[in-house]
């Protein structure tokens, strides 16, 4: 079958619809129990007037959302690069490290520079995950190859285990350290607003228009490294430039959330099987089908949990692992 | 007492011995002063309920951290300390002067025994946990090493109970009975203090019959409302007098909070805010404030009624006075009518 | 002819020579370190004292409290972890065919840690239980990637990355499991996570001490049957059933081996994948040797021990220290690994 350009079209101005329809589920429901009328009320005055219901509906939900409609489009770009580039079906933003770049440099900002606070752990996440991308993008460069699928997943595993085994030295000595970074490390929405989306969203919007142009380049390394050579690419210049982008993506991602598996790593199968192996097409889908599932995962954690709520990253780790299970094992693995 | 341990003890002695002789580490300080309260024979009923019996009243102390603080303040000072963190940010020891006391461990789980079988204790003391069924420190999952501090010494404590009261008198005793002159003047001042305290603090909520209160610990994702059932220091409150409310709903697996999304902030409306004291700073409730969209929704934390409620087992009469005096001042300020 | 045969005969009996030289001076390095790890401490004692004292020689309470009762279930539990991670490091290595095929990085050591805190957090599990726990996740996390992996036998390259994909999955879970517990709980998990040789209880010393002899044993055995099919290319095609089943068998005592090391001393990193590579390295032609690789691994772990617990000015877990140690030659390893990361 198929599938033809239109059609393809077509499945993505649905996914925006899809989207629509999420988003403004986010908005209405919550731990809390607002009439329909009061969240239109106050969404159609756009300012808020003092009441409860219009501080929640305007103040914590719709910048949630946009938190994370932003992550998870972030995530799941970034997750579809990865595969893409490292030829790698189980690569995700974990794996390359970045939650425990993160991890790490928000532990040193609690523990040696004595901060507390989501608002202030973003640019701490954010510079330790860009840091551990690098790191294991340079390690596993090293040598005459250059950054092989495997040599980047062991690379990834090395340095996070060698920075996991850090961050959990300082956190036994510091009880409070341990608390927040417990928290921190699931991954949530809650309590990410205005300033949060502010700054974050020019890293993401940024990185999002940039991967859209990496669908040829993905395309070619996808046929192996040495037929996209001869396709004219230079492989080792389009690489790194992938990994910058996922860089920026996710870790402005990770800094919004905190580390937020799974997502980048289920998503761009879920775009895959939807439309095909054109990563010109799997960037756009994983872009839109990223958020549709965390604020899905993120409206159920809400619900589910009142009057308190389940992070976002509990509710994803119940709804993905079954779906892990069968990707690794159905996914080509690529025989080098 | 039945004493399977005696045979350890003994080889203690040896082995302070050994240390003398062959590194000189450890014990070269100066031999415990044996003054007139060295004389014997002791014995003390420790919080699980065996009597620890003894030729000699026990000089040489180890102790866990709030436990030493305790003894401290009695005028009995330990030769060793264990901490489950690093004792400069233990807030039962930071303002106190360790000098000359051996810091054993600064970090859950891990008490080096050897440096503490090197000061040769006769003692050690920390707080008995009736659901843990250990002493601090000692718990399941510590280092299997950690554990043989119990048989370097006889090992007694005060049970963590309903009542912060109980572990002052607790130690009280226990330091009465290892010779401390608590009728000391500036020992005694202390406990003094510490009821005057009590009597004002029970004459401000007389007075305000109608202020309710609630033990409040807000962070970035969650509000957390304390169940005073579980904290001994909220139940002390209680009784003398304070309605601290008790939440409606607490965490099913985790019952000593309930915790609310920030969507639901507002849910209680006390007319005084009690902070979790570990966390506290005076400009945490402004900060909230600014980026915590619904925290003003509370009422007390709009008007500013918060204060610090000390939710780490304060262990000595001064301690306790000094936190007692700072919430009466609050409760005196508050206004009966701001919450529900 | 004749000549050939006498020269393969010499070449055979000098790596012969050459391996079972390298073990004997392992096994003295690895020796020497158990009595020195027993020296060092608040209290310094000789070497006559120490070994006095383990082999109750001569009775000194003193000494005896301090060697037999503080520092021999250390050692013991350094020694005989090293020895069984340095052992099934070198088995994945060599099964898959892949020096970066370390048992802690695909994945049973996270089934292990996912295990152990999932029982501390949820069922207030302690001791032995943890231990118990920790056991069981490995093998399970081993089985689970082992039919993962599997098609039409298993090959390194695809073991390894789902063995790491299935890594990640656990880790993500143990942040869940830690976010679900009381403050007291998630610090005994994490407390048990930091992985040390201190913390395995005598009981839980003794299973590993137990079970240690025999498994090394069997690996050795196993080892040598496969070598044998291994010389003979056709024969072993012909046998090549009973070759799959005893692959898997050595594979299973491998995993068995991780499972109990980490079950004991928690997840300590970089010791399985570092012992086999430094082992070959000075068997030289005479590859290979789990025995060899068990002692480099042994001596690996007591030195980092002695570096964690006396020579740093603060005490940092023994895993810290061993990644410290492993960094530096994992990344080597990845430069010179070549494409399909089959090198080294």
């Amino acid at each position: 079958m198929r599938t033809s350009a239109t059609n393809r079209a077509s499945g993505l101005v649905l996914l925006v619809a899809l989207l629509a329809v999420v988003a403004f589920l986010s908005v209405t429901q919550g731990s809390r129990s607002i009439d329909l009328t009061d969240v239109l009320r106050a969404l159609g005055n756009l300012g808020d007037d003092g009441t409860i219901t219009s501080t929640v509906t305007l103040e914590l939900r719709v910048p949630r959302t946009l938190v994370g409609i932003l992550a998870g489009a972030a995530l799941g770009v970034a997750g579809a690069i990865l595969q893409g580039v490292t030829r790698n079906p189980l690569a995700d933003a974990g794996i390359m490290g970045i939650n425990s770049g993160a991890a790490a440099c928000v532990v040193f900002a609690i523990t040696v520079l004595g901060i507390q606070g989501v608002s202030y752990y973003v640019w701490f996440a954010f510079g330790g995950a860009i840091i551990a991308t690098f790191l294991v993008y340079t390690i596993a460069s090293m040598g005459r190859e250059g950054a092989t699928p495997v040599k980047l997943a062991l690379a990834g595993a090395a340095v996070t285990a060698g920075l996991t085994s850090v961050t959990s030295a300082i956190v036994m000595t510091n009880i409070d350290a341990l608390n927040e970074l417990r928290f921190w490390q699931v991954g949530s929405l809650a309590g990410r607003y205005t300033p949060i989306l502010v700054g974050v969203a020019p890293f993401i919007l940024l990185g999002l228009v940039a991967s859209l142009g990496l669908g040829r380049v993905l395309n070619g390394l996808a046929l192996g490294e040495d037929t996209a050579r001869g396709l004219g690419q230079r492989v080792g210049l389009t690489r790194a430039a992938a990994f910058g982008v996922v860089a920026i993506l996710a870790g402005a991602a990770t800094a919004a959330c905190g580390p937020i598996v799974f997502i980048g790593l289920v998503v761009p199968h879920l775009a895959r099987f939807i439309c095909g192996p054109d990563y010109r097409w799997i960037l756009p889908y994983s872009m839109l089908l990223a958020p549709i599932v965390l604020l899905l995962a993120d409206v159920l954690g809400r619900i589910a949990g009142a009057p308190g709520e389940l992070q976002v990253g509990v509710v994803l780790a119940v709804l993905c692992a079954p779906v892990f299970v069968g990707i690794v094992r159905y996914a080509r693995l690529v025989e080098a | 007492m039945e004493n399977p341990h005696m045979q350890t003890w003994r080889s203690v002695l040896a082995v302070a011995t050994l240390g003398a002789v062959l590194a000189g580490c450890g014990s070269n300080d100066a031999p415990a002063d044996e003054t007139a309260a060295a004389s014997g024979p002791w014995s003390f009923t420790s919080g699980n309920g065996d009597v620890v019996k003894a030729d000699k009243t026990p000089s040489r102390i180890i102790a866990h951290a709030g436990e030493a603080a305790a003894l401290i303040s009695f005028g009995i000072k330990p030769v060793g300390i264990y901490a489950d963190e690093p004792v400069k940010t233990d807030l039962n020891l930071k303002d106190l002067d360790l000098t000359g006391i051996t810091i054993l461990g600064e970090e859950w789980g891990k008490i080096d025994v050897e440096k503490a079988a090197s000061l040769a204790p006769d003692l050690i003391v920390g707080d008995w946990w009736p659901a843990e069924k250990a002493y601090s420190g000692l718990e399941e999952g510590v280092d299997e090493k950690s554990k043989k501090l119990a048989e370097l010494a006889p090992i007694v404590g005060v049970s963590q109970g309903e009542s912060i009261v109980d572990l002052a008198e607790g130690y009280e005793a226990l330091a009465t009975s290892l010779g401390a002159k608590v009728d000391d003047p500036q020992i005694a001042a202390n406990k003094k203090r510490f009821e005057t305290a009590v009597t004002a603090f029970k004459a401000a909520t007389a007075a305000k019959p109608n202020l309710t209160a609630a033990g409040m610990s807000p962070t970035d994702e969650k509000v957390y409302v304390a169940n005073p059932k579980y904290a001994p220091e909220l139940l002390d409150f209680q009784r003398w007098g304070l309605k601290v409310l008790d939440p409606a709903a607490p965490d099913k697996d985790f019952p000593y909070w309930e915790t609310l999304s920030w969507e639901n902030a507002d849910k209680y409306q006390p007319d005084l805010i009690l902070w979790d004291g570990r966390a506290y700073k005076d400009t945490l409730n402004a900060e909230f404030g600014k980026k915590q969209p619904t925290w003003f929704e509370i009422k007390a934390a709009k008007a500013g009624a918060v204060t610090a409620w000390p939710a780490y087992w304060l262990h000595t009469y001064g301690d306790f006075a000094t936190e007692l005096e700072k919430l009466t001042t609050a409760i005196n300020g508050a206004d009966e009518n701001i919450g529900n | 002819m004749t000549l050939t045969l006498v020269a393969v005969k010499a070449t055979h009996r000098r790596r012969t020579v050459r391996s079972l030289a390298v073990t004997i001076a392992l096994a003295c390095v690895v020796a020497a370190l158990f009595v020195v790890t027993m020296m060092v401490g608040s209290f310094r004692l000789t070497a006559l004292q120490v070994i006095t004292s383990v082999l109750h020689l001569e009775a000194n309470p003193g000494v005896d409290f301090v060697v037999r009762g503080l520092r021999l279930p250390t050692a013991t539990a350094g020694l005989t972890v090293g020895l069984a991670l340095g052992a099934s490091g070198t088995i994945f290595q060599q099964l898959l065919r892949n020096p970066l095929a370390s048992p802690d990085f695909v994945g049973v050591t996270s089934g292990a840690s996912l295990a152990a805190a999932g029982g501390i957090v949820f069922l207030q599990a302690a001791g032995l239980v943890v231990c118990a726990f920790a056991l069981g996740g490995a093998l399970l996390a081993a089985l689970l990637m082992y039919v993962l992996a599997w098609r039409d036998g298993v090959s390194g390259y695809r073991f390894i990355l789902i063995g790491i994909g299935v890594a990640a999955f656990f880790d993500g879970l143990v942040g869940y499991v830690l976010s679900r517990a009381r403050l007291t709980e998630a610090r005994q998990a994490m407390h048990w996570l930091t992985g040390s040789v201190g913390q395995a209880s005598d009981q839980e010393l003794q299973i590993l001490l137990y079970a240690l002899p025999a498994l090394l044993l069997l690996a050795i055995g196993l080892q040598r049957h496969l070598r044998a099919l291994e010389l003979g290319d056709d024969t072993a095609r012909a046998l090549g059933t009973r070759t799959e089943l005893s692959r898997a068998a050595l594979l299973g005592t491998a995993v068995l081996l991780v499972a109990l090391a980490v079950a004991v001393a928690g997840p300590v990193v970089f010791v399985a994948l570092v012992a086999g590579p430094v082992a070959n390295r000075l068997l030289g032609p005479a590859t290979g040797g789990i025995l060899a690789a068990a002692l480099v691994g042994a001596a690996l772990l007591l030195t980092a021990d002695l570096v964690a617990v006396h020579l740093l000015p603060v005490s940092l877990p023994t895993g810290v220290v061993t990644g410290a140690v492993g960094a530096p030659y994992l990344l080597w390893l990845l430069a010179t690994t070549n494409r399909k990361g089959a090198g080294g």
